[in-house]
């Protein structure tokens, strides 16, 4: 690589790299969803780091980017359908239940005692 | 020469110490020294005790590394990226948590990963 073009080359691997670590990260979410039992868990989470480490050494940026685009395509194709979301977070089954009411709103305490005041 | 290294050894072999092994026509005491032997000293006392293990083990994994509440992860600790990630997905599960991906990118050390979940309202 000329040196004229390291600085591009660098920002081009991080940039591949932080997409990779978010492949890796979402792949993970989605193997746990699949594999609900620990141990199958445990199993499958070592084989995505094996398909992982083995190209870890890959030097080539057009390479490394259809290799990502691959990996993108198999994790659609393997997405699951309901995924566990933390129920508060966007997505899960509390988000916005109970929202905070505004600010000037309260309660009165009053109840039975209307009239009598 | 081979006489030497042969005498030589003799001389640093152990000798071997005869011990006389009671042998008795009756049962009952042979099945008495076969209890004394195997309940002697010598077999009973080379098992530890399973707690005293446990602790020494996690003293030496402790110690091991650099765990300190600065420590990066890729730095420090001399873990890969993709660990890093594995990490972060393991604080999620244990918390109760959701970190979006793209703050979950930037969490590369325990003092941005204690921060970002005491800064939470969500954490349980």
């Amino acid at each position: 690589m000329s040196v004229a073009s390291t600085a591009a080359y660098a920002a081009r691997r991080a940039a591949q790299k932080e997409r990779v670590r978010i492949l890796y990260r979402r792949a993970l979410k989605d193997t746990l969803n699949w594999a609900v039992h620990r141990h199958l868990f445990y199993q499958d989470a070592s084989d995505l780091r094996e398909r992982f480490d083995g190209n870890k050494h890959v030097e080539d940026l057009d390479t490394i980017d259809k290799m990502i685009a691959d990996g993108e395509a198999s994790y659609n194709k393997w997405r699951h359908p309901d995924p566990y979301i933390v129920p508060w977070a966007p997505g899960g089954s509390k988000f916005t239940r109970n929202p905070t009411p505004p600010s000037g709103i309260e309660i009165v305490y009053n109840y039975g005692r209307e009239d009598n005041d | 020469m081979a006489a030497v290294g042969s005498a030589l050894l003799k001389h640093l072999r152990l000798r071997v110490q005869v011990q006389a092994v009671p042998r008795n026509p009756s049962y009952a005491l042979s099945f008495s020294a076969i209890r004394r032997r195997f309940f002697s000293e010598d077999v009973r006392g080379s098992f530890l005790d399973k707690s005293e293990v446990a602790d020494r083990v996690i003293s030496v994994v402790k110690n091991f590394q650099k765990v300190t509440p600065n420590a990066n992860f890729q730095s420090d600790l001399g873990l890969d990226s993709l660990d890093t990630v594995e990490i972060v997905m393991a604080l999620e599960e244990e918390f109760g948590f959701e970190i979006p991906d793209n703050e979950a990118d930037k969490i590369n050390s325990i003092n941005l990963a204690v921060d970002f979940i005491a800064s939470h309202p969500q954490a349980k």
